[in-house]
């Protein structure tokens, strides 16, 4: 990474003294989590948070900068899972290694098909991107040398191991999930900045324009769609090892897929902070009803809960959560 | 800053004595309240909401009864934990149930595993219903070192890990795929009531169908390898994707060959679409079984009425056996007063792990997790304790295979006049075959 590059990742003074503190304040409470989380059930919830994190900052570049709808991230969650799985499982590769390798094919199948897709545009490519998706799934589904729907058990090791990316301790998870984030953030940060990044948001905000500059819109789209790729691969590889066992409706179905981009969207599509202020409301809500409620006898309620919490913030302001935080600024 | 004080001898000694004293106490009197506590939690993790919360809740019914059963005095009870008013090896501490809902996701079922191992500090688990939620949740157990019973998921992979903390108590799919291929062949010598000897020329056509979760997909391969080693044919073979909205291409397929042999793998809301859209297509077979689960339910038995009549289904339990178990009879009937229904094949193995539990923390007398493994290893429970025709619960390493109840088998059962028959195994019949299958009109 060039100097400059690198040095625009790690600089936030363009942005208000307000979103340098709350990230601030994001950081500090990612450190302390596990030293003051009451629980085991809390620190696995912040695991699924960062995980989420991952995937939506991934999905925000094509889905929020770009204004492409993709719901197809499922699939490269799963490639990427899978090879970790499967090269652990036939090879006994360890995950330093498997998980290149796993977000090479993620990425490189996202290159493939976005070049094709991203010939589309507005609802036909969102379309197209839940038909590859499904046509994926039920390949992994009937393909029984993969382990097919009986999915992938990682064989457990006798000892904690760092090599195989097995602990018995969530901690050690945490932080990596949340050095995954980090890196996620920084590259977010240089991306917005960036010249892909300009072009992407010109794009968004009108095709033909942005063409007139001479800005080569297919390709751009087609980077993009590349890089959202390589973080839902980090963000499989990370859960296969995590829990154990993956199957093709845990890794690559349309509901997850659903999930990081409704989490971005309600967050803020197309805001550096959107997808984890998403991830941050809809992971918790959803992991703690269904463990409080679900349990209780009360069942159904969270979901009740949840879909009204969803319907009010679409309603009062579709540019989700972010939206209403700038429209406040504004009114200052 | 204040001066640092120097410590005299006298006084290192008299505080690192007197915690040294007290720390001795305090792990002495700890060490005590952990073996001998007033209650022993378990973790008891089912599907209770999404489209099998109805499964999940008639198993949370049946677990709640067992504990009420074992907490309390019930004179009447005809079997040991009716007089225990707790556990007695535990100096009659109390078992409190902790339930959490997995609706049938893996990874929900794992994070939740752990919350009732660390926050809830449960002595063990018991669940999960779905095969592919017990593979993550005893995965959990297996890296806390927690024991876990598992009374119903009967995909056979889960007991060919090798896991030392997972117990299963309910036969596995291969036991029952083999019981009722062994019926086939009973058949075809005419050794079974109400029916003379069917030729394997009449009989030897299978139509599969089995949804594609991890359950399924087992149920799946072990089809086809009975079927490919007895010689039967396999004319059709359908895997659908659990809680489809439309199955009319699925049955089409399945009908198509003109199967003699219909089976089926399938949870209820898939169980009971399959049937409907049959049901539009008059389907006819010679015979129609199934795994147990969706199409041996209360709801399903509610829906199709007299349609059900004639339809197979591989079981662990039937109000049939109420004549030779009047143990069942009696729990059966308490049983219903709460729910509004009978036990039926999930439910009843239900009641039966937790049961299995409970002579196991028993036999353990302590709720240290070695403990409760090494009497989990070592418990016989005699069948006549149990409400499910077994010879008994005993956990084995057999044929590659760790800790399954190799004391438990099946039954296949089947519908007549809306009540589900023993036929097989053929000595224990409570009624004649009805043969072929009167189709679906």
């Amino acid at each position: 990474m060039p100097m400059h590059a690198l040095k625009d990742a790690l600089s936030f003074g363009d942005l208000p003294a307000s979103e340098r503190i709350g990230f601030a304040i994001f950081i500090a409470f990612c450190l302390v989590f596990p030293w003051i989380s009451k629980g085991s059930f809390a620190q696995a919830v912040m695991i699924q948070f960062l995980i989420f994190c991952l995937y939506g900052l991934g999905w925000n570049l094509i889905g929020g900068y770009g204004g492409q709808v993709a719901l197809g991230q499922a699939k490269n969650v799963g490639m990427s899972a899978y090879t970790v799985a499967l090269f652990m499982v036939w090879w006994d590769v360890p995950f330093w290694f498997s998980t290149p390798i796993g977000v090479i094919i993620a990425t490189v199948e996202s290159f493939i098909l976005g070049y094709f897709l991203l010939r589309l545009k507005g609802h036909y490519f969102a379309i197209a991107t839940i038909c590859v998706s499904l046509v994926w799934q039920q390949l992994f589904v009937n393909w029984d040398l993969i382990g097919g729907a009986r999915g992938v058990e990682l064989p457990l090791k006798e000892t904690p191991n760092f090599v195989y990316m097995q602990f018995t301790s969530p901690i050690y998870y945490h932080y990596f999930a949340f050095v995954l984030v980090m890196g996620a953030i920084l590259f977010m940060n240089w991306f917005r900045k960036s010249r892909l990044g300009y072009q992407l948001r010109a794009i968004s905000a009108n095709e033909e324009v942005a063409e007139s500059l001479g800005i080569n819109i297919h390709w751009v789209k087609v980077k993009a769609y590349c890089i959202t790729g390589v973080f839902a691969g980090m963000g499989g590889a990370f859960y296969a090892v995590y829990y154990n066992y993956i199957d093709p409706f845990s890794v690559m179905h349309l509901e997850l897929s659903i999930m990081i981009a409704l989490m971005t969207m309600i967050g803020g599509a197309g805001s550096m902070w959107g997808p984890i202020i998403g991830a941050m409301i809809l992971i918790p809500m959803d992991r703690y009803l269904g463990a409080w409620l679900g349990g209780s006898g009360i069942v159904g309620v969270d979901f009740m809960i949840y879909a009204f919490m969803v319907m009010v913030i679409a309603a009062y302001e579709p540019r989700g959560i972010w939206g209403i935080i700038e429209k406040a600024r504004r009114r200052r | 800053m204040g001066a640092k004080k120097k410590i005299s001898r006298r006084e290192f000694l008299k505080t690192t004595g007197s915690l040294a004293v007290g720390s001795a106490a305090f792990s002495m009197g700890w060490g005590i309240a952990r073996a001998q506590p007033a209650e022993v939690k378990i973790g008891v993790i089912y599907p209770l909401s999404g489209s099998v919360a109805h499964a999940g809740k008639m198993s949370k019914d049946a677990v709640d009864l067992c504990v009420d059963y074992v907490n309390n005095k019930w004179a009447d009870l005809p079997i040991p934990i009716g007089q225990w008013e707790g556990i007695p090896g535990l100096n009659g501490a109390k078992i409190k149930l902790i339930h959490a809902d997995h609706r049938g996701e893996p990874d929900r079922g794992a994070d939740l595993a752990k919350k009732l191992i660390l926050d809830e500090k449960v002595a063990g688990i018991c669940g999960c219903y779905h095969s592919s939620v017990t593979k993550t949740v005893s995965t959990v157990c297996e890296r806390y070192k927690i024991p876990m019973i598992n009374p119903e998921s009967t995909s056979p992979d889960l007991t060919t890990r090798g896991y030392k903390w997972f117990f299963r108590a309910t036969p596995h799919d291969r036991i029952f795929l083999r019981d009722f291929f062994e019926f086939l062949g009973l058949l075809h010598e005419g050794k079974v009531p109400g029916v003379g000897a069917i030729p394997k020329s009449e009989l030897s056509k299978i139509g599969a169908c089995t949804e594609n979760t991890e359950w399924g997909a087992a149920t799946r391969e072990v089809i086809k390898e009975f079927a490919g080693k007895l010689g039967y044919e396999i004319v059709s073979d359908v895997s659908y994707p659990h809680e489809s909205p439309d199955l009319t291409a699925e049955v089409r397929n399945l009908l198509g060959p003109k199967p003699d042999i219909l089976m089926f793998a399938s949870y209820i809301s898939d169980a009971i679409l399959l049937t409907k859209t049959m049901k539009e297509f008059r389907a006819s077979a010679k015979m129609f079984w199934s795994q147990d689960v969706g199409f041996y339910q209360p709801k399903f038995m509610e829906t199709f009425g007299k349609d059900i009549d004639g339809i197979m289904n591989r079981t662990v339990f039937s109000k049939k056996l109420f004549g030779v178990k009047p143990v069942a009879a009696h729990i059966n009937e308490e049983f219903k007063k709460r729910s509004g229904v009978d036990f039926m094949g999930t439910s009843a193995r239900a009641f039966t792990g937790m049961q299995a539990w409970a002579y196991v923390l028993n036999k353990a007398g302590s709720t240290d997790p070695e403990a409760i493994r090494q009497a989990a290893e070592a418990i016989e429970i005699p069948g006549k304790d149990l409400i499910v025709p077994w010879k008994g619960i005993n956990f084995e390493n057999e044929a590659g295979e760790t800790n399954q109840n190799t004391w438990s088998s099946g039954l296949i059962v089947q519908y007549q006049n809306q009540e589900p028959e023993i036929i097989y195994p053929v000595d224990v019949a409570t009624a004649k075959l009805l043969y072929p299958w009167p189709g679906l009109k």
